[in-house]
Parts: structure tokens; sequence; C-alpha cells
């Protein structure tokens, strides 16, 4: 069982608390880029949805419990606000622990200190991207609030984590026919090719699974700037997490992170 | 976090004595963590007031913008 140790570069608890700590770091940038940049957003999409829920009140009366009026009475909006930034945390730290499990399974026959470790770790951030963000995103884009029917939540997180799913595999196919085809001597045009016939596979089977049930009744411009900070927020967290997991620490142990 | 963090000090020279048992501990430290993450992921972007519900989805609310900011579905 020596050999086993001599395959491991890495002592793998070392490899975990860099991943949480890069997954919180990048869980903070995240959340801090979204605060300055999307609640605004947010914000007015919740005044908007309160203005609409008010015209329909008025309509019927009697259905006037709108979904932002039961959000207040539980938290303000800067509760909400926080709430946020600390979402975006502990999301990071978890991204970050499977980070490092994806990370030490990848690489787990990697030569320790051959100076590439940037190379590796960029590439299970964008390996992440694409699994879990970029792909789902493209068949289940984030709507901003004001968007979602509480009648529907259960049915629609079920569709989202089958697209999470569907992301990892996805990308865990690609990952395996692109080294497959290396051992069997392929040279990289067959290799990418075939990685990337594996990703619009994986596309096309995110649209096999039924369509959001809900309407979208916000502004379109909106909608689009909202997307669009929500796949920046996403680019932070996995850009900063693959960043900082390749970032090289002070030899200083105690005290640094 | 820092529970993870502790053991990692003595973690070289425990490899350097018994590599396999070290590897198995390492493992299975790793996928304690990994459950631990996805009950807090679970918590962030999936509970309705499962966990935390005395009288609403406390959760669901505190962390209400950051499921919608990352895509998850959201009432």
């Amino acid at each position: 069982m020596s050999v086993s140790a001599q395959t491991t570069p890495y002592p793998l608890l070392p490899l975990l608390g860099r991943g949480l700590a890069a997954g919180g770091l990048a869980g903070l940038a995240s959340g801090l880029f979204s605060l300055l940049l999307a609640e605004p957003l947010m914000d007015r999409a919740i005044r908007l949805e309160e203005q609409r829920s008010a015209t329909e009140a008025a309509g019927h009366a009697g259905h006037a419990h709108s979904h932002a009026a039961e959000a207040e009475e539980l938290f303000s909006r800067g509760t909400q606000h926080l709430g946020l930034v600390v979402t975006a945390v502990v999301a990071g730290m978890a991204i970050g622990v499977f980070f490092t499990v994806a990370y030490a399974l990848v690489h787990r026959a990697a030569p320790p200190g051959d100076g590439r470790g940037w190379q590796r770790s960029m590439g299970v951030a964008g390996a992440g991207l694409l699994a879990l963000s970029l792909l789902p995103a493209l068949r289940y884009p984030a709507n901003p609030p004001g968007v979602g029917d509480g009648g529907t939540v259960t049915e629609r997180q079920a569709l989202w984590l089958a697209a999470l799913v569907i992301g990892v595999l996805g990308m865990v196919l690609a990952h395996q026919v692109h080294l497959r085809l290396g051992r069997s001597g392929r040279g990289l045009p067959v290799r990418q090719s075939a990685a990337a016939a594996a990703v619009v596979a994986t596309l096309a089977a995110l649209f096999l699974l039924p369509d959001n049930p809900d309407a979208v009744p916000v502004p379109a411009t909106l909608l689009w700037d909202f997307r669009v900070l929500s796949l920046g927020a996403h680019l932070v967290l996995w850009g900063v997490l693959g960043a900082l997991f390749a970032a090289p620490l002070p030899r200083r142990r105690p005290g640094s992170v | 976090m820092s529970p993870h963090t502790v053991g990692t000090a003595s973690a070289p020279e425990a490899a350097a004595a018994h590599p396999a048992t070290v590897r198995t501990r390492d493992w299975l430290l790793v996928a304690a963590a990994a459950i631990v993450a996805l009950l807090a992921l679970y918590a962030v972007f999936v509970d309705n007031g499962n966990l935390v519900s005395a009288t609403g989805s406390y959760l669901h609310e505190f962390s209400h913008d950051g499921r919608h900011l990352f895509g998850a579905p959201c009432h």
C-alpha cells in the first residue's frame, strides 16, 4: 500500500482546508459583487411586484396576500441583503468541498510541484462553471423576485436539481471521453471535438426536461440585466475559487486565512 | 471549518507512518465534509420550512435573494 502514498501528491486534508477557505472567500466576493450590482435590481423587481399585486388585489379583493408582503413579514429587505452575502459564503464553502473532491479525484496521479497547479485548479473551476452554472442556466435561467409561483416551487426545484445532476454527469462524460481517447493515442482535435460533442449532448438532454411552468411578468430589460448579473455572480464565484485554490500560501500555517 | 483544519497539522508525519489508514481516514473526513456541504446547500437553496419553521420558511426567506440570484427556484 506504500504505492498509493506515492501516487497521492497532496495530503488530502490541507487540500480540503484550502477548498473551504477558497470557497468561502469566493462566496464572499460573489456575494459582495451581487450586493453592489444585483440588489438594486432585486429591490426594483420587488417594488414592481408589490405594485402588480396591489392592482390585482384591487381587482379581486380577498386575495391580497402576496409573496412580497409575506417576505416582508419575516425579514426586512436589509436582512435579506445580508442573507444574500451569507448564502453566497455558505454556498461557496460547500462548493469548495466538492471542488476539493473533484480536484483530488481528477488529479490524483499528478506529480507534485510541477508548476501546473494553476492550470489544474482553473480547469476544475471551468468544468464546475459549465456543469453547475452555465448549462443549467441555459435551461432554467435565473428569475428576479416577483417571478415564481409558490404552488409550483416543488416541481421547479425537482427540475432544477435534475438539471444540476445532468450538468455534472455531462462534465464527467466529457472528461472521460477526453481522457480515454488520449490514452488510446488520439490527438487533441479528436479529443476536444468528442468532449465538445458530449457537452452538446448534455445540453440536448437538458432540453428534454419540461419547461419552467411559471409566467415571467417582468420588464424585458430588467430580466436581461438580472440574468447577466446572475451569470456574473456565478463567474466571480468559480473564478475566485479556482484562483485562490491554486494560490501559494505563506509557510506560516497558524493565523493565515 | 476549524475542526477540519486543526487535524491537518498532524497529517504529514502520520502519513509517513501509516499511509493506507491515514488515506482512508482522510477520505472519510472528506466524505463527512461532503455530507455537511450537501446539507448546507439544501438549507440555503432548497429548504422551504422543513428544517427551521416555527411559523414560516425562515431559511427560505433569509436566503431569498441568494436563491433568486444563483438561479435556485423561489416562490
